[in-house]
């Protein structure tokens, strides 16, 4: 069975769709990540056009980030202070993220600009994830991880505008946070990704929130990113497949569930080692891709 | 048959009456619905004045569509990566061009009829210049390269197209034109020509026009990203929300 879509303007078999979105969805509830990071290259990979994949990858995550947000908000652990900076951090850096992309669009370099980040990001983060877990899996049991001591970072309290963090006990200048956000939402607009795999870290070790906060805020954050870079994406370029998107929400809802109830059956290191694993791979193949000859020697587009 | 056909006139001389060839729709406005793999259109024609159409004379169809501009790009290798180059650019080239004969088309007509009635995409004038400067590139073997790679492009995602298949004689004087669409196909004003030919002498042809439009809920989609980006941007975000709020619900504990 063939399924037009309508944005990406190609022919696609559905069910390899959803299969595809239960996938990625199953590793991502497995290991707890948002598998934009995944999906993008995944949707690459199959044939759908790179801007296209960012653009409808972006609206994907705003609907598998619902439910995590709704259960965090339950239990309070949102800082929302905090998350009012990452989000207009993260606004200012989706407008400058997709004005890059428009341009590079314009010249037909859009789609080196997105495997070549989706190369430097993967192999940055699948290679410290591999070392990591190899150190860990490693040392001896009885050796107990030192605690993580949270002290209060001085220098962001010497910035201007210095402030109370309540949620996060912190008291910090916002600056860092709207910089942060800023970041991310340019790599959310040139990668269709959440940018959780950025955020938790920095939030953890660069800001120093307490752990309890940080994926809530994180999701927070992400589902306010993403949702403004597709409305950006819509506007600016048109690249945003609602089709697309929820055939692989589809598979993807069904596959976390399943991915939940496996990554119980598995250690945290084990875990983190397959996925390091998995992320070298799809980073090996967007630069493999890159590196052989295209196809066809030339691009032909349609210019409107 | 063929042959001896074209002696019988030798002897006995032209017809009385002139070979005519018509085309004719019973609605010049097609919707195309381009849901799955593309779309099918068959267009009717007639051939008067002439005995036993399907053994004595030959159809040649052009289908053109709407002008379009293209931006052609060569990939270089540069360093370890393939990248591409500055874009030429065609101004104006048919967004579609098919053409149907009812056998090869050398055989059908010669080489500057073939030119003059653009039987080919090959007889195309496409006019290919450098986007910055918009003059013609810095030599004629750099056009032709450009021109070529847009004209196999154009073959493989079955835009431009050459057949001798889908020309079918019916009963008597009608004929049918068998028309497949590509799902890409562009929408808007397009050209039907029919030639008949008779032993490489053109003896009429007709053309008309007819006006291509997708219809189905892809093309209402399309339309709607395209018209409102801004609301379309909004009801996906809308629907994203929605659509994780109920699988929110749906696998609630």
């Amino acid at each position: 069975m063939q399924l037009y879509l309508p944005i990406a303007e190609i022919p696609v078999d559905p069910f390899v769709v959803i299969i595809m979105g239960a996938a990625v969805g199953f590793l991502s509830g497995m290991f707890g990540v948002g598998g934009g990071f995944l999906m993008t290259p995944l949707l690459i990979f199959y044939g759908i056009p790179p801007a296209v994949a960012v653009g409808t990858e972006a609206s994907q995550i705003v609907a598998s980030s619902v439910s995590g947000v709704l259960a965090h908000l339950k239990r309070k652990t949102v800082d929302f202070q905090m998350g009012g900076f990452l989000v207009a951090g993260g606004a200012m850096g989706a407008v400058v993220g997709i004005m890059i992309f428009r341009a590079l669009r314009e010249t037909g370099k859009v789609e080196l600009l997105i495997s070549g980040s989706y190369v430097v990001f993967l192999g940055i983060i699948g290679s410290l994830m591999m070392l990591e877990s190899v150190r860990t899996l490693l040392r001896s049991p009885d050796q107990k991880r030192k605690r993580r001591k949270r002290r209060s970072p001085a220098w962001m309290a010497s910035l201007p505008f210095a402030m109370r963090f309540r949620a996060s006990g912190l008291y910090i200048s916002p600056i860092p946070p709207i910089l942060l956000g800023f970041g991310v939402g340019v790599l959310a607009a040139i990668m269709g990704v959440g940018g959780g795999f950025i955020m938790v870290p920095a939030m953890l070790y660069i800001l120093n929130m307490p752990t309890n906060v940080v994926v809530g805020t994180s999701l927070f954050q992400i589902i306010f990113v993403t949702a403004i870079t597709t409305v950006l994406h819509a506007a600016a370029n048109q690249t945003v497949d609602i089709v697309l998107a929820l055939l692989l929400l589809t598979g993807g809802v069904i596959g976390a569930q399943l991915g939940v109830r496996a990554g119980v059956k598995l250690k945290a290191e084990q875990l983190r080692a397959l996925l390091a694993l998995i992320v070298l791979a799809v980073c090996a193949r967007l630069l493999i891709g890159l590196a052989l000859p295209p196809a066809s020697p030339f691009v032909v587009e349609m210019a409107s | 048959m063929r042959a001896l056909i074209a002696f019988m006139f030798l002897v006995i001389g032209a017809p009385l009456h002139a070979a005519e060839i018509d085309i004719a729709f019973t609605d010049d406005r097609v919707e195309v619905d381009t849901g799955f793999s593309g779309a099918r259109l068959t267009l009717f024609g007639a051939v008067t004045g002439v005995d036993n159409p399907a053994e004595s004379v030959d159809i040649v169809s052009v289908i053109r569509g709407p002008a379009a501009r293209f931006e052609i790009r060569k990939m270089e290798k540069s360093n370890l990566i393939w990248t591409p180059g500055k874009a030429r650019v065609i101004n104006s080239a048919p967004a579609l061009y098919h053409t149907y004969a009812t056998r090869n088309i050398n055989d059908i007509a010669p080489l500057p009829l073939q030119s003059d009635f653009r039987l080919d995409a090959d007889f195309l004038n496409i006019a290919v210049s450098d986007s910055a400067t918009a003059a013609a590139p810095e030599n004629a073997k750099t056009a032709e390269l450009y021109r070529n790679a847009f004209l196999t492009e154009a073959h493989e995602t079955g835009l431009y197209r050459a057949r001798t298949t889908g020309i079918e004689f019916k009963k008597g004087a009608l004929f049918t034109i068998t028309v497949d669409l590509p799902a890409n196909t562009p929408v808007g004003e397009y050209g039907v020509s029919v030639f008949l030919f008779r032993d490489g002498v053109l003896l009429d042809a007709d053309q008309t026009t007819l006006a291509v439009n997708k219809v189905g809920a892809e093309r209402r989609i399309y339309e709607f990203a395209h018209n409102r980006p801004v609301s379309y941007g909004l009801v996906c975000v809308a629907i994203a929300l929605l659509a994780g709020w109920l699988a929110a619900l749906a696998f609630r504990k």
